[in-house]
C-alpha cells in the first residue's frame, strides 16, 4: 500500500489538465474517484495492521521524509477524499477547468496535511492548501466573495509565517524535521524556546482550524464563497488543520501547561462560536460561526485527550460528524428553502447530526468526551457541552423553522450528494468501525 | 480608536517578538549527543546529528557534490514537489481569478533602445537561466534561481513590445514540466522501491552527466519556475495593458 499516491495522482492530475481543458471537470472527478478507492484501501489495511509508514526517496528517517498514517489519519483521509469525491459531483461538473485543479489541490493539500510525519512537510503541504482556498473562496467573483478571500489570505499568509517560525525554533534546538524523532527528544530542548515554539505553531495553525481569536476570516470566507466551496473548507483544509494541531499537541508537546491553553483556548472558541451562532440572520454566516463552535468542541476534546483514552475517540467522532453535517448543510444553504424530499431529509438529517441525536456519530463524539469529563472530575465540561447543544439545538431549530418547505432550485445529482453527505454521519455513528479504529494505539510510534 | 488599539497591540507583539529573539541561544556545537537523532521506524539511535549526516555523505549517497542542492532536490524533494506546487496554484489562481478582467488602456511604445537591445540580450538570458538549472548539481543555483532568471527575460520582452502576449504554449510548458517531475517520483517507486528515489546510476560526482535524477528534477523546476513566473506576468499584463 502506498500512501504517496494520494498526494501524487490529485498533484499530477492537476498538472495535466491543462492540456485537456475541456475534459478537465471529468478528468478531476476519475481522480478523485481513484483517489477515494485508495484511501478506503489505506484505511482497510490501517484497520487491520496498525500504523502504516512509507520512506519517501529512499532515505531512513529522519534523514529523509516518510509518511505516517495512523488510524485518525487513516479515517480523515478516507473522510476527506470520500467527502470531496461526492461533493464534487454536486457542484464540479460544469465548472471551468482552472476550478477543478485548484479543487484538487486543495484535496491533495488537506490529505497530505493528514498523513505526514515530518513537520516540515506538514507546512508545505499548509501552503498549498491555503493558496488554493484562497482562489476557491473568491472564485465567484463577486465584491462578498473577493472580501472574504482577501481576509483569509492576509490571515492565512500571516498563520504561514508562524508555522514556519515555529518549525525554525524546533530545528534550531533538534536539528531534525520528524514529528517523533522530535517527540523523542523534545525533553532536551531549552524551555523558552520550546514555549515560543508551541506558540507559534498554536497560532499559524490556530488560523486555519479556526480557533479563536484566529478565527476572524472565517464568517466572511464561508458567506462569500460558493455552497460547494464552504462544503469543501468545512471537510477538508479545516479538519486537515485542527487535525495537525492534534498531532503537533498530542505527540511532540503533551505537556501540562500546554494541555491547561488548549484547553483554555477550546472552550473560549466552543462558546464565541455558539454564541454568535445564536444571534446570526445570514445562513451561511451563522453555519459558519457553529463551523467554530465544533472546533472548539474538537479542541476541547484534543487538550483532554492528554490524560484520557475517552477524550481521543471523541476526537474521531467530532471530526466525522461535523464533517459530514456541514458539507451537506452548506451545499444545501446556496438555495433558500428545502421543498423537496431529499432536501428535507438533509436539513433535518444534518441538523440532528450536528446536534448530538443517538445514534450519529455526533452523538457518540458528545458521549465520550461527556465520558472523559466524568473521569477526569470536570463537572463545569459536561455543563458545558450540554449549554453548547441547547444554543446549537436552537438555533438550528429556528433553521429548519424558516427554511422547511420553501422553494429551491437544486439539480438531481446536488441533491442525492448533499443527502448522501448527510448520512455519512448516521453510517459511521452505526458502524463500530471508529470505535474499533479509536481503541487502536494513535500515533504508533511513541506519543499517547 | 481602533487604529490606537491596533497599534498598541502591534507595538507590544513586536516588543515581544524582539525579546523572544534576543533570547535565543546561539549555535551549538553540531556532534555533542544531544543532536544524535533517532529512526522513527525502529528506534535506533544515530552517533551524528542530521546535519553532520548531509555534510559526511552526501556525495556518496547523492553524486551531487552541491550539498544544498542534494538536500533540495533528494532528501527533501518531496517538499521541493511541493512547493513547486505551491507556486502552480498559486500562478492558477491568478489566471483564474483574472480571468474576466478585460484588455484596458492601450500602452506606449518603447523606445528603440529598449526594443533592440533586449532582442540582442534575450538569448542570452535564457542561455545564462538554463546553464543555472541544468549545472544545479554542480555549482551554486538551481531550478528556483534558473527558471526565475528565464522568466526576466520574457518579462523584458514584455516591457519592450506592449504587444507580446505568449498564450497557449506556456501552459504547454507549465503542464510537461510539472508531469515531468511527477512522472519522474513515480518512476522511482516502480523501478527502485520508494517515491522521488534515485533510479539512475550516480556517476562520477563533479561530471555533468552524474547525481541520477537531480539534473532531470532541476531541469523540469527550471522549465516550471520559468513558466509559471512569465505566465502570471503575461497575466497581470493582460489585465493592465
Amino acid at each position: 500500500m502506498h500512501p504517496v499516491l494520494l498526494i501524487a495522482i490529485p498533484l499530477l492530475v492537476a498538472f495535466i489538465i491543462p492540456l485537456f481543458k475541456k475534459y478537465g471537470p471529468s478528468i478531476a472527478l476519475g481522480a478523485l474517484a481513484l483517489n477515494t478507492g485508495i484511501s478506503i484501501a489505506l484505511f482497510s489495511v490501517v484497520y487491520s495492521t496498525g500504523t502504516v509508514h512509507e520512506i519517501i526517496a529512499g532515505f531512513a528517517p529522519p534523514i529523509g521524509i516518510f509518511l505516517a498514517v495512523d488510524s485518525l489519519s487513516a479515517l480523515l483521509a478516507m473522510i476527506i477524499n470520500l467527502f470531496a469525491l461526492i461533493n464534487f459531483m454536486a457542484i464540479g461538473k460544469a465548472s471551468e477547468y482552472k476550478f477543478s485543479m485548484l479543487y484538487l489541490l486543495a484535496v491533495a493539500g488537506s490529505t497530505g496535511i493528514v498523513i505526514t510525519g515530518d513537520i516540515f512537510n506538514m507546512f508545505v503541504f499548509f501552503e498549498i492548501t491555503a493558496v488554493a482556498s484562497y482562489a476557491l473562496v473568491a472564485s465567484r467573483k463577486d465584491k462578498k466573495s473577493m472580501e472574504g478571500a482577501i481576509k483569509y489570505m492576509i490571515l492565512g499568509s500571516l498563520g504561514s509565517i508562524f508555522i514556519l517560525i515555529g518549525i525554525a525554533l524546533i530545528y534550531s534546538q533538534l536539528k531534525s524535521l520528524n514529528i517523533y524523532d522530535i517527540a523523542s527528544r523534545i525533553s532536551t530542548m531549552d524551555a523558552k524556546i520550546k514555549w515560543a515554539s508551541v506558540a507559534m505553531l498554536l497560532t499559524g495553525i490556530g488560523v486555519e482550524a479556526e480557533i479563536f481569536p484566529l478565527n476572524g476570516w472565517v464568517p466572511d470566507a464561508y458567506q462569500g464563497a460558493s455552497g460547494g466551496v464552504a462544503s469543501l473548507l468545512s471537510f477538508g483544509p479545516s479538519k486537515a488543520a485542527i487535525y495537525a494541531i492534534a498531532r503537533i499537541m498530542l505527540v511532540i508537546f503533551p505537556l501540562q501547561k500546554v494541555y491547561y491553553l488548549v484547553l483554555t483556548i477550546g472552550v473560549i472558541t466552543l462558546l464565541i462560536g455558539e454564541l454568535a451562532a445564536l444571534k446570526q440572520e445570514n445562513v451561511k454566516r451563522m453555519l459558519a460561526y457553529s463551523s467554530i463552535g465544533q472546533m472548539g468542541l474538537i479542541t476541547i476534546a484534543i487538550a483532554m485527550g492528554m490524560n484520557e483514552k475517552n477524550a481521543i475517540l471523541a476526537i474521531f467522532f467530532l471530526m466525522v460528524s461535523h464533517a459530514s453535517s456541514k458539507a451537506s448543510l452548506f451545499l444545501l444553504s446556496d438555495s433558500s428553502g428545502m421543498g423537496s424530499a431529499a432536501t428535507k431529509y438533509t436539513g433535518i438529517v444534518s441538523v440532528l447530526g450536528i446536534v448530538g441525536m443517538p445514534p450519529f456519530a455526533g452523538f457518540w463524539g458528545k458521549w465520550y468526551l461527556l465520558m472523559a469529563a466524568i473521569n477526569g472530575n470536570m463537572l463545569w465540561v459536561i455543563v458545558l457541552i450540554f449549554f453548547s447543544g441547547i444554543v446549537e439545538a436552537a438555533y438550528f431549530a429556528r433553521y429548519l423553522h424558516r427554511y422547511y418547505g420553501n422553494e429551491e432550485s437544486f439539480s438531481r445529482l446536488t441533491k442525492y450528494s448533499m443527502a448522501v453527505l448527510a448520512t455519512m454521519s448516521l453510517i459511521f455513528g452505526l458502524l463500530p468501525l471508529i470505535y474499533e479504529m479509536g481503541l487502536k494505539t494513535l500515533f504508533g510510534m511513541g506519543g499517547v | 480608536m481602533r487604529k490606537l488599539a491596533g497599534i498598541v497591540i502591534a507595538g507590544i507583539f513586536f516588543i515581544s517578538m524582539m525579546m523572544l529573539f534576543y533570547h535565543l541561544p546561539a549555535s551549538h556545537d553540531l556532534s555533542s549527543n544531544e543532536y544524535y537523532y533517532r529512526n522513527p521506524i525502529n528506534g535506533s539511535v544515530a552517533n551524528e546529528s542530521i546535519p553532520e549526516h548531509y555534510i559526511k555523505y552526501t556525495k556518496n549517497e547523492t553524486g551531487a557534490v552541491n550539498a544544498v542542492t542534494a538536500i533540495v532536490v533528494e532528501y527533501r524533494g518531496f517538499d521541493t514537489l511541493g512547493e513547486v506546487t505551491v507556486l502552480f496554484t498559486a500562478a492558477t489562481g491568478v489566471s483564474f481569478l483574472l480571468s474576466l478582467a478585460v484588455r484596458g488602456r492601450k500602452r506606449e511604445e518603447a523606445n528603440l533602445i529598449l526594443k533592440e537591445g533586449s532582442k540582442l540580450v534575450l538569448p542570452f538570458i535564457l542561455l545564462t537561466g538554463a546553464y543555472i538549472f541544468i549545472h544545479g548539481h554542480l555549482t551554486p543555483g538551481g531550478g528556483f534561481p534558473g527558471g526565475s532568471v528565464v522568466a526576466s527575460g520574457f518579462l523584458l520582452m514584455m516591457l519592450a513590445y506592449p504587444k507580446f502576449f505568449m498564450k497557449d504554449r506556456i501552459s504547454w510548458f507549465e503542464s510537461a514540466a510539472g508531469t515531468a517531475f511527477v512522472v519522474i517520483g513515480l518512476l522511482g517507486l516502480v523501478l527502485a522501491t520508494s517515491f522521488l528515489q534515485n533510479f539512475i546510476p550516480v556517476g562520477t560526482p563533479g561530471q555533468l552527466v552524474s547525481a541520477g535524477i537531480i539534473p532531470l528534477i532541476y531541469i523540469a523546476i527550471g522549465f516550471k519556475v520559468g513558466s509559471e513566473l512569465s505566465a502570471i506576468v503575461n497575466k497581470m499584463k493582460e489585465v493592465q495593458g
